[in-house]
């Protein structure tokens, strides 16, 4: 659909806000169950779609750049299918890590915000528990905001302790199942088991 | 010492930003594995320098661009989910609806709260604790913040799908594809050979792989030839 004029441009923006009017009008409910949502939710949307469907557009690369360029020996090919595998080891990988420490930082972070808000007169305490509610008279209160609290805290720590975790456990675990997929997917269980009598010889 | 007081204002979990926090969370999470993946290339004993002085501004290049379009699409996603989101009128059903489902939410399920709990939660949202009687003004303000993040949320969810599991694969196979031909020029011996069969001129004369005998070069000549034991392929 090609744009020409002001007015088709004006069309176009007021079709596409009408869609997502009615789409949210139709899904309201459910979309405001989403308003709780997590960084662990996000990692698990973001990952789980990039394992799916980031190894699919890897090789359908391959293929075009292969058709295009007329390549003959299909190297393109062969290293897209190779790069498929790794990205699929590495999205696995990361949801698996991903998921684990933030749901630590972020139930670590709420009990430090649910105690802290109970101390009143700090600062802290009036920031996290501006109302003064007092967990035994209003615990569904007190309790939303130290899990507010504690969810956006946990969420910006998280990337903290990734900076180090990225190369102790993602890097290893990603490079083990990269190795267990090739393995399978070549069938060539020898290889590896020639590569341990070579490295035990 | 840095100031924790001003960290967590900025932390502050506003159901407005919920969206755009999950956005620049996400966003900080990729410029830390670029850094890390562009280290990890920089560091790498196996390239060679002049390998490393164009991969390593390749891939930074490649993360920049890849972080700046990721962010720049997700941010106008949000931004227009929550104004749409803007203009729902609230019913009282929606509103029911969705505050009996998050009631239900915390009576069931793995992480399940206590009977206290649930009923400071009903008598927050319902006038007198009943749950089927009238809604107090506080539901009808949950629901529409809840409404605004859901979609901010919403915005973040579809924006890292197409973000990282579109967009991020194609920036960095067309690029790699044109890194490995910059290489090859640099390198040519780093191109493969098409495969040749090996040809063992050994059980020949010196000279003999030139036509000796004075035939014309017809295509049943030519097939006579090849099936000869002289030519061993």
């Amino acid at each position: 659909m090609k744009i020409n004029s002001i007015r088709q441009q004006q069309n176009f923006k007021g079709g596409a806000a009408d869609a997502a009017v009615n789409f949210i009008a139709k899904h309201q409910v459910g979309i405001a169950g989403l308003a709780g949502a997590s960084v662990v939710a996000q990692k698990i949307v973001m990952s789980g779609s990039e394992a799916v469907i980031a190894p699919m557009i890897d090789v359908g690369i391959g293929e075009v750049i292969t058709k295009t360029t007329n390549e003959k020996d299909n190297r393109t090919r062969q290293s897209s299918k190779t790069q498929a595998i790794r990205t699929h080891a590495q999205a696995t990988g990361g949801t698996i890590t991903g998921v684990a420490i933030r749901a630590l930082c972020i139930a670590a972070s709420t009990l430090i915000m649910s105690k802290l808000g109970e101390k009143t007169g700090s600062k802290i305490g009036e920031m996290i528990n501006p109302e003064k509610l007092s967990s035994s008279k209003n615990l569904y209160k007190y309790q939303e905001n130290a899990a507010a609290w504690g969810k956006s805290i946990g969420g910006a720590a998280a990337i903290v302790v990734m900076m180090f975790t990225n190369f102790l456990l993602d890097i290893p675990l990603v490079n083990f199942i990269n190795k267990k997929i090739t393995d399978i997917v070549s069938k060539d269980k020898n290889t590896s088991k020639q590569d341990k009598e070579v490295k035990n010889a | 010492m840095p100031n924790f007081s001003k960290i967590l204002e900025a932390c502050n979990p506003s159901p407005e930003k919920a969206g755009k926090a999950l956005l620049m969370l996400n966003a900080a999470g990729m410029v830390f594995a670029a850094m890390s993946n562009t280290c990890a290339a920089a560091v790498d004993k196996n390239t060679s320098k002049e390998d490393k002085k164009f991969l390593v501004p390749a891939g930074a290049a490649t993360g920049v661009a890849n972080i700046g379009i990721y962010y720049l699409m997700t941010s106008k996603i949000i931004k227009g989910l929550q104004k749409a989101a803007a203009k729902i009128d609230i019913k009282d059903e929606n509103v029911r609806k969705f505050i009996n489902k998050e009631i239900d939410k915390k009576s069931k399920g793995l992480f399940k709260k206590d009977q206290t709990y649930i009923q400071h939660m009903k008598d927050t949202y319902f006038v007198n604790g009943d749950i089927k009687g009238a809604l107090t003004t506080e539901a009808a303000t949950k629901y529409k913040q809840s409404l605004g993040a859901g979609a901010g949320v919403l915005g973040a969810f579809i924006g890292a799908v197409v973000g990282c599991a579109i967009l991020t694969p194609v920036i960095r196979d067309v690029s790699a594809y044109f890194v490995q031909k910059r290489r090859e020029k640099t390198h040519p011996e780093l191109e493969e050979k098409p495969y040749m069969p090996y040809f063992d001129p050994s059980h020949l004369k010196p000279g003999q792989l030139t036509r000796v005998n004075k035939k014309p070069l017809t295509m049943k000549n030519y097939m006579a030839f090849t099936n000869n034991n002289n030519l061993k392929v």
